[in-house]
């Protein structure tokens, strides 16, 4: 497999809301890098920007 | 000494240097936050925005961004392959994100929308045992030949336009005349 069908399949999985299982079990705490944090991060910032056209306009 | 083999010399891998390339050597970053986090703090960056938005801007797929991004640091030797693909998914989630702030119109690359469906005739056709009942694929229509349009320097001559030589000019260019020219010297 070439590593861009690899990364287009990660991508599709991780936009799915899959995880690396594996991977956040080596961790107590788990992944910081969630689809979650992604969301609240999208929220911060494309809500930021919104803000800021309403006042301008 | 003529039939050198072109293979390599039995053993010679015990005798390289096996830590030439920063890949050969164990990667910086071996936590998937860690690695991660270094690429969105590279993303920060005025200039790699800048990129990212001018290669988007293009119609270049989120997907190939994000491969020559982990591409580019495996071959700095700052992770491995497998966490680099691991990798994928956050880095194109915050890339899609930067360009929704900024109202950049973007592609995931990630849909299937331009492979070709294997069904099967076309596996039939691939491998060429089509059946008797199976019909032969139509054949391609002849592209129709523009017209050439007459007159001018570069158009298609009228028959009145047409001209041939006449039977005794055919045989002096042919040099079948039985004049004979007269040498400048007097040698004739």
């Amino acid at each position: 497999m070439k590593i861009e069908v690899a990364v287009r399949k990660s991508i599709k999985n991780f936009m799915s809301g899959k995880l690396p299982e594996k991977t956040g079990g080596m961790k107590e705490e788990g992944l910081f890098y969630t689809p979650e944090f992604f969301d609240a991060l999208e929220d911060k910032l494309v809500g930021k920007v919104k803000e800021k056209e309403e006042v301008d306009g | 000494m003529d039939k050198m083999p072109h293979a390599p010399i039995a053993g010679a891998n015990y005798l390289a240097n096996t830590k030439n390339y920063p890949w050969h050597r164990p990667p910086d970053i071996v936590d998937y936050d860690e690695g991660v986090d270094y690429i969105l703090t590279k993303l920060k960056e005025p200039e790699q925005q800048e990129m990212i938005f001018a290669l988007m801007e293009i119609d270049t797929h989120v997907s190939t961004i994000v491969s020559s991004l982990i591409l580019q640091s495996i071959s700095k030797g700052k992770f491995a392959t497998d966490l680099g693909v691991l990798m994928a998914g956050p880095i194109a989630r915050y890339i899609s994100i930067i360009a929704d702030a900024e109202d950049i119109k973007y592609n995931m690359g990630t849909s299937d929308d331009g492979r070709a469906k294997v069904t099967p005739t076309s596996l039939k056709v691939a491998m060429g045992i089509m059946d008797e009942d199976d019909e032969p694929p139509a054949p391609k229509p002849m592209p129709q030949e523009p017209d050439i349009p007459e007159g001018g320097l570069m158009g298609k001559p009228t028959p009145d336009e047409m001209m041939t030589a006449s039977d005794q000019e055919q045989a002096a260019m042919l040099g079948m005349t039985q004049e004979e020219e007269e040498q400048p010297n007097g040698m004739a």
